[in-house]
């Protein structure tokens, strides 16, 4: 039931008419990834690539590990109490479940949830909270980013007189531009996100849009996503994952117009999810 | 703003470089586990602070309770006679009954009005009268026991002398009636948290039957706090087998089985307080009061053991 | 036997009963009850109360003698129009549909038996609204307001007593109570003279314990909260938190006394250094710290878990370690809960009498009554004087204290406690009304 694209040409960035994909190309690999909650397995046997400056949408109904493959690459299944992961997921080759460091991992990858979540503090210290960590201390500095990020999440001009509002108090909408903000203060190579549209407004959701296309040459984008649509808008290539398992993974075109897979047909149509 | 991919990747190595070399730094690594070694350790103090008291306690007990006490004696006879020249005694029974008697008459005025103290602010008023009420409980939790001990001698003493007739002010009912309304906090607390634990739709689903409240708090939610009601009334039982100050000042000092609620008596705590002064360190009178400490402490070990797991469950029942 | 007579009475609202004619049988008088039917619905005999208003009743009394009657209705039957159908027996449960029913069913009742009205019985019929509350509910309504003064009451006397003695401890100690009284050293063996040594000892007892206990409380309330997980291990640890606060207060001093002794020994057998080796200040701020050490662990882990979980995970995604989450979210909006535990600790530290009673605390330590060494009049391996001490001593061991100096120094540890108590329970209500999210 599960299919695969052959590795062959190169990607561009505009959609590829076979979806295929170089070796030199990859920045994320899923080798043979399964992670158990327990008793439950939420992810069987995955193997997946993301090529480097592509939006991959992954789509399926819920339950199908979607947002634990998005804590794979970024170590935060640690958190999760009784997960075991097996397998290996590599970042430019390197296997990330094996990192000791994985604080500078999370550095170089941008998460954004799907609820907006503004931290208690001003939102200038929102965005420049990451880079404060990570040990940028000069003023100019931090001003320099904090202004790039907020404008790069179109959210500059609501806030630039009254940067010392508290994050919390911003609308749903502002929040979830800020999230995308402190997702990017630290220049990501990766950026992930977790059906960030579902608790913002359409307007919001078509601007965060167009800032994912923006940043599609700078940055490598995996997102989840229960809004069929919206990968058909946005992704160079889309995985469609049921029940832990992906099933079918190709250029979006492909996906949408002649998936090799019944069940991703019936997914795509909207038959169920 | 797109920017040229090229100077972009030049800009995120030079930012990648200096992040990624603050963190290889090994001496913040390392800091930052002692950081988290020193908030374990104090996560542990609290267990073991209470495995040092019941060491040290031991410690200066040890050479008379495994060595020349009488345990039989200890528990069951009551001539307490540390200081006698001829023969001391340490007969512990006089002392047992006056905490139990002191601790059963206290429960006995307590419990019916903390659960229904507890009963009124959590179910029958609202809004400013249950801020009022809880701050004023809070408050009463929050008199120390030497005040409530002071209270008992020059206020409820005489009071109780001339409404009963009794020959002296400090006895088991003055005592009673003091750690009665000391423990009542504890009860109405613990209780009142008890009852706010069960849900609303308990609540709900009775009054689309058509029960009053009245009804909804003895058929509903009585059964339903049971565990934790329990526990509020064995966290008071244990605060007041436990009190030491108010039951030294307030119950007299004769070492004898009350026969009436007006004959003075003496606790296990307030033997402690008054003799370990005068009492020769490391010498027999001294250690017996340690096993007396001991005793106590075992008391309120298994009082607060009961009350955890009454209110946890037995493990598998269902809860909320 | 003198015949029965039935007269038809009615009533409008809560007037009185009115009787009309006497009848000879009951049937005569039920039939009658036709004519009392109105035209229309609003004056239909209708019960709006508990107590019916409108009702019609049928009275039953001796040929010749004038209606007297029982007070209330030996039996009485529900009419309700509104319901459809036929069925019903009169009662509340199963009302008859009308008037016209209403008469079959009494004439059925009394001809087999049911309704045997006695000289001096009335029976009455009415009208129930929807919303009529019934007996049962009438019942319950009077033992709910019942329930609820039983319940007040409690409450009452739990309260009222307690604010009764502490206005006569304020009466009675209101002659010593002045500046002086708290400035001036006690004086004349305790007989004169004020409470500056005992304050200033608690002043320092306080203080102590609050250095020690606050760091190992704070942190330890946030092992529980952040890094703990929810297994056996952590079980026993809140165990210890409950037990520890539930050891006797006497027996904290035993513990004191076990490590002076114990440090004692270390220091005469194999010389090392030990902080303390005998009552004095430093070991008595130590028990005092042990003991109150949960009251801040317990503040500290609800201020903490107050902070919601989707600060911490976001700090985490973006490469922050647990510490430095900590350190720099949760903390910070959460050290107003701390410090209320904190204050809460500071007036339980306050007023204790036996932790300090053979662990440092002593009947009386002279102290100078000017110059710097009044402020600061005992070392760290001194023995000191205490206010809750104090108040143990005048009271019980030393005679000739006059009344209004005992009174007065328990007022003011009452007040000391209460006071702060207050402070940390005005900085909770403050701490509502200023949330950040």
């Amino acid at each position: 039931m599960k299919t695969q694209t052959e590795p062959s040409a190169r990607l561009s960035s505009a959609t590829a008419p076979s979806g295929l994909v170089q070796q030199s190309d990859v920045h994320i690999s899923f080798r043979n990834v399964s992670v158990s909650y327990g008793p439950v397995m939420a992810l069987r046997e995955v193997n997946l690539e993301v090529c480097r400056g592509e939006i991959l949408g992954i789509i399926g109904p819920a339950n199908s590990g979607k947002s634990t493959l998005l804590k794979c690459i970024n170590r935060t299944i640690d958190f999760v109490p009784n997960a075991r992961v097996t397998g290996q997921v590599l970042i430019d080759g390197q296997d990330v479940l094996k990192l000791r460091n994985v604080y500078a991992l999370r550095r170089r990858i941008g998460m954004v949830f799907p609820l907006p979540v503004g931290l208690p503090l001003s939102v200038y210290e929102n965005v420049a909270y990451a880079p404060r960590r990570a040990g940028v201390r000069q003023r100019h500095e931090l001003d320099a980013i904090v202004e790039r990020c907020l404008r790069q999440a179109m959210l500059w001009d609501e806030v630039k007189e009254r940067l010392d509002i508290l994050g919390t108090k911003l609308s749903g909408g502002q929040q979830q531009r800020l999230t995308l903000a402190r997702a990017l203060s630290l220049d990501p190579e990766i950026l992930c996100l977790d059906e960030f549209s579902i608790a913002i407004d359409p307007v919001t959701t078509m601007r965060i849009e167009d800032i994912l296309r923006e940043l599609k040459q700078q940055v490598t984008i995996v997102l989840v996503t229960n809004l069929v649509q919206q990968a058909r808008r946005l992704a160079d290539r889309t995985a469609f994952f049921m029940a832990g398992r992906l099933v079918e993974v190709g250029s979006t075109e492909t996906i949408f117009e002649h998936p090799q897979c019944e069940l991703t047909r019936r997914y795509v149509v909207g038959d169920f999810g | 703003m797109a920017t040229n991919s090229g100077s972009q990747a030049n800009q995120r190595a030079s930012h990648f470089g200096r992040f990624v070399d603050r963190l290889r730094c090994g001496a913040a690594m390392a800091a930052e586990a002692a950081i988290e070694w020193t908030i374990r350790l104090c996560g542990w103090s609290a267990i073991l602070f209470v495995f040092a008291i019941f060491f040290f306690v031991l410690r200066e007990a040890a050479p008379v309770l495994f060595g020349k006490l009488d345990l039989v004696e200890f528990f069951t006879s009551t001539q307490w006679q540390p200081t006698s020249l001829v023969k001391p005694r340490y007969g512990a029974l006089a002392l047992i009954v006056g905490s139990l008697s002191v601790t059963g008459l206290a429960m006995l005025l307590a419990v019916p009005l903390g659960l229904g103290a507890a009963v009124y602010i959590s179910e029958f008023c609202e809004g400013k009268v249950r801020e009022v009420l809880k701050i004023v409980v809070e408050l009463l939790a929050a008199i120390p026991s030497v005040v409530w001990g002071f209270i008992g001698l020059m206020v409820i003493g005489p009071l109780l002398m001339d409404l009963t007739g009794a020959e002296v002010g400090v006895n088991l009912l003055t005592g009673g009636v003091i750690l009665a309304l000391m423990s009542v906090p504890v009860i109405v607390s613990v209780g009142e948290d008890a009852l706010k634990a069960v849900p609303d739709s308990y609540r709900e689903a009775a009054l689309a039957l058509g029960a009053s409240r009245w009804e909804i708090v003895y058929r509903v939610l009585f059964p339903a706090a049971k565990n934790g009601l329990l526990a509020a009334v064995l966290l008071g039982v244990g605060r007041a087998v436990g009190e030491t100050m108010a039951v030294l000042m307030a119950t007299g000092h004769a070492v004898q089985i009350p026969y009436s609620l007006v004959d003075p008596i003496r606790t296990l705590t307030a033997t402690i307080a008054a003799e370990l002064g005068e009492a020769v360190a490391g010498g027999p009178h001294y250690r017996v009061l340690f096993v007396v400490g001991l005793l106590l402490f075992i008391i309120s070990f298994i009082v607060n053991l009961t009350a955890d797991v009454v209110v946890k469950g037995i493990k598998g029942e269902s809860r909320n | 036997m003198p015949e029965l007579c039935y007269r038809v009475a009615w009533r409008r609202q809560q007037g009185e009963f009115q009787a009309g004619e006497a009848f000879a049988s009951f049937a005569e008088a039920a039939a009658a009850l036709w004519a009392w039917q109105p035209q229309s619905e609003t004056s239909v005999p209708s019960a709006q109360n508990p107590a019916c208003t409108n009702a019609v009743e049928i009275w039953c009394c001796r040929q010749g003698e004038e209606a007297g009657v029982a007070p209330r209705p030996q039996y009485r039957f529900i009419v309700y129009g509104k319901v459809g159908g036929g069925g019903g027996n009169g009662s509340e449960a199963a009302p008859w549909w009308g008037v016209g029913e209403a008469i079959k069913g009494l004439v059925e009742l009394h001809r087999s038996g049911v309704i045997a009205l006695q000289p001096g019985q009335r029976l009455r019929l009415c009208h129930r609204e929807i919303f009529a509350t019934s007996a049962g509910q009438k019942r319950k309504a009077c033992a709910e307001n019942i329930a609820r003064m039983v319940f007040l009451a409690m409450s009452l006397m739990l309260v009222l007593p307690v604010a009764a003695i502490l206005i006569y401890l304020i009466i009675k100690g209101w002659p010593a109570l002045s500046i002086s009284f708290l400035l001036e050293n006690p004086q004349q063996r305790m007989t004169a003279g004020g409470i500056w040594a005992p304050l200033v000892g608690t002043f320092f007892l306080v203080l102590l314990s609050l250095l020690v206990a606050a760091p190992i409380g704070i942190l330890a309330g946030v092992y529980l909260n952040e890094y703990a997980r929810d297994n056996w291990l952590t079980r026993i640890i809140n165990l210890g938190v409950v037990n520890l606060a539930g050891v006797p207060s006497i027996v904290h001093a035993l513990f004191g006394v076990g490590v002076i002794m114990f440090l004692a020994e270390l220091k005469r057998k194999y010389g090392v250094w030990v902080p303390f080796y005998d009552r004095c200040l430093l070991a008595a701020s130590c028990t005092l710290a042990v003991m109150t050490l949960p009251v801040i662990i317990t503040s500290t882990r609800e201020a903490l878990a107050s902070v919601p979980m989707s600060f911490r995970e976001a700090c985490w995604n973006m490469g922050a370690t647990r510490w430095q989450t900590i350190r720099t979210i949760v903390l910070p909006n959460s050290i107003s809960g701390i410090l209320t535990g904190v204050i809460l600790q500071v007036s339980r530290a306050a007023g204790e009498t036996a932790p300090i009673l053979l662990t440092g605390a002593v009947f009386s330590v002279p102290v100078p009554d000017h110059g710097w060494r009044a402020f600061v009049p005992y070392g760290l391996h001194d023995r000191c004087m205490a206010l809750s001490m104090h108040l143990y001593t005048i009271s019980t061991q030393v005679v000739n204290v006059p009344e209004h100096v005992e009174y007065g120094t328990a007022v003011v540890l009452i007040g000391l406690v209460l006071v702060v108590n207050s402070v940390s329970i005005g900085l909770r209500v403050y701490l509502r009304l200023r949330k950040k999210w």
